[in-house]
């Protein structure tokens, strides 16, 4: 555990060298730049779509950065060759990895953190409203940013970061299209293989529209305890998962 | 030739890469034993891409041998428990640019749940040992490649380990670093640390190590006790001062192998011959130098077994 957790330390000390947490002052220039796009002067509706659109826009950025942190982490010390003397000490391959992913969630933790006291900074300055519910959307976020970062990282034991960003791109426009356009495909019933493969990718992959919660918190009304619990749940068991399956790939990867 | 205290033990690993998309292969090393004894310094010698690092690599379980097995420390190979008492220095390697010299090896000890009060006194002490001044604010990236060297020296005796593993320790340094890395080196084997270190410096090798194997093309070729492999049995080398090409040329029917340099000639005798080769050289006037066993230099040695043209 120790060993783990140095090695995330590592992971944040190493965003920070890079810049990364940079990001935060982007993401405040991005929200308020779309502020004064607010159509009406009723309080309640620019509420409503102020919240919405920065929720929309932590998930992007949150998306973005999970990426960004995940796909070089591992290819990055292979190539560096600073693995080696990381591995060659009393660390094993798996706390390596959860190590390398912990950091990760550290550091979109911190991330996030920042842009939710931007975005209550923000709607308070604008509009005079202590806004909490947005601090439901930025936790679902994080939890969709985990799920993301951790098929990121997986794939990262294999595959190289151009590659990677593309996979990843690509699982993310599926698991957010599945309910929609997958389901629909498959009701209509696709013949043979096709229709073998789109079943597979329905219940393999996670529906990440669950993650989606702008509009709840746009409303105001949030979401449930019991559906924060739910989302919660699904993202900590997808990212085990796909943690997991990199770990498999990993344990037996000559370095 | 294996005991049960061997330090390091490998039978027959053989170890492939894949090249090319097709599914070849290549043998980096094919079916490579070794046994390190403790308390030795031990160099794994052999030309650039023999298999030393491969070698390494599997040893320390960074790489996953295609078949064969082996020990470390008594341990399977890439075993933590091992890991806990033995240092790697990796071939030219590299640290994470955002830290100092002193972090860096803090984090590595830490990793060795090393406390902060023995790690601050022995980073310290390691700093100091490898030439790098303790409270540089230098992070490592802007480190040149010896010093870099140097850090990966002290980091791999952070944890004041057994076995040291060391590939190509001498590489990036002048050579006043390399004759320190050397008294580094010795110095550890007083204290009764066991070496191995991977070389194609043979200068270093030579002035240093108790045991040697040569690889090529990721085979042992010769293996031994360098002072057993160096000498030549049944050979007495005998130099003399004075004389000139005739008195070279008088000796030469006695010997194997007559050279002259430097005003003094260096011939070498079948044992047997030495006293009638000494009387020769007196009444031919010479003065006598030296009279000792003949050694071969570990660079014939290396170059007879990489090509194979050995006597
Ligand atoms: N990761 C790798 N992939 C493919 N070939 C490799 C890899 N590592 C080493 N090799 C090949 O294996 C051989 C031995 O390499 P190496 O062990 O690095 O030799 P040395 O350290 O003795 O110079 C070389 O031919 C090298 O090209
Ligand atoms: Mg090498």
């Amino acid at each position: 555990m120790r060993n783990t957790l140095l090695i995330a330390g590592n992971v944040i000390k190493d965003a920070a060298r890079k810049k990364l947490f940079y990001v935060v002052f982007l993401f405040g220039l991005a929200v308020l730049g779309l502020s004064p796009l607010l159509p009406t002067f009723d309080l309640g509706v620019r509420a409503q779509f102020l919240r919405d659109i920065s929720i929309s826009l932590t998930s992007l950025f949150g998306v973005v950065m999970a990426v960004v942190l995940s796909v070089n982490l591992i290819p990055g010390e292979v190539d560096m060759r600073t693995i080696y003397n990381i591995l060659s000490k009393p660390v094993s391959r798996a706390q390596y990895l959860v190590g390398k992913y912990l950091g990760i969630l550290g550091t979109l933790a911190i991330i996030l953190s920042v842009m939710a006291l931007e975005i209550l900074i923000l709607v308070g300055a604008r509009l005079s409203l202590f806004t909490p519910v947005v601090l439901e959307g930025v936790l679902a976020v994080f939890l969709e940013a985990a799920v993301i970062a951790a098929f990121s990282l997986g794939l990262s034991t294999f595959a190289s970061a151009p590659i990677n960003v593309f996979a990843t791109a690509l699982f993310y426009l599926l698991c957010h299209v599945k309910t929609g356009f997958l389901h629909q495909k498959l009701m209509e019933g696709a013949g043979g293989l096709a229709r073998v493969f789109m079943w597979v990718l329905y219940y393999l992959l996670p529906n990440l529209e669950d993650f989606n919660v702008s509009q709840q918190v746009g409303y105001g009304s949030g979401v449930t305890l019991s559906y924060a619990l739910r989302i919660a749940g699904y993202s900590i068991l997808f990212s085990a998962m796909f943690v997991f399956i990199g770990y498999l790939v990993f344990k037996r990867r000559d370095l | 030739m294996e005991t049960p205290d061997d330090v390091v033990d490998l039978r027959d690993i053989t170890k492939s890469y894949r090249v090319g998309f097709r599914h070849a292969r290549r043998e980096a090393v094919s079916g490579l034993s070794l046994s390190v004894g403790p308390g030795q310094i031990f160099g794994l010698l052999g030309p650039n891409g023999a298999g030393k690092t491969t070698t390494l690599k599997v040893m320390l379980g960074l790489a996953f041998p295609d078949a064969g097995e082996g020990t470390v420390l008594g341990r399977p190979l890439g075993d933590r428990e091992a890991h806990m008492r033995l240092g790697f220095l990796p071939e030219s390697p590299y640290f994470y640019g955002f830290l100092t010299a002193e972090k860096a090896l803090q984090l590595y000890g830490r990793l060795f749940g090393l406390d902060a009060e023995v790690l601050s006194e022995r980073s310290a002490r390691l700093l100091d040992l490898v030439g790098i001044p303790r409270e540089s604010h230098l992070t490592l990236d802007k480190y040149s490649k010896g010093m870099l060297q140097r850090i990966g020296i002290a980091q791999a005796l952070i944890n004041d380990p057994e076995l040291v593993i060391m590939d190509e320790p001498s590489s990036g340094l002048d050579p006043l670093g390399q004759k320190e890395i050397r008294d580094v080196l010795l110095g550890l084997r007083e204290d009764g640390k066991t070496i191995l270190l991977s070389s194609h410096q043979l200068s270093e090798v030579e002035s240093i190590c108790d045991s040697v194997s040569i690889i090529d093309s990721g085979r042992v070729v010769i293996e031994g006790s360098l002072s057993e492999l160096l000498t030549e049995p049944g050979t007495t080398r005998i130099t003399l001062r004075g004389g000139g090409e005739a008195a070279g040329a008088a000796l030469a029917p006695l010997a194997t192998n007559v050279r002259r340099d430097e005003g003094e000639i260096i011939m070498d005798v079948a044992a047997d011959d030495a006293y009638r080769a000494l009387e020769k050289a007196s009444e031919l006037g010479l003065g006598l130098v030296s009279v000792e066993p003949a050694r071969r230099s570990l660079e014939d040695l290396f170059l007879e077994a990489v090509r194979g043209d050995g006597p």
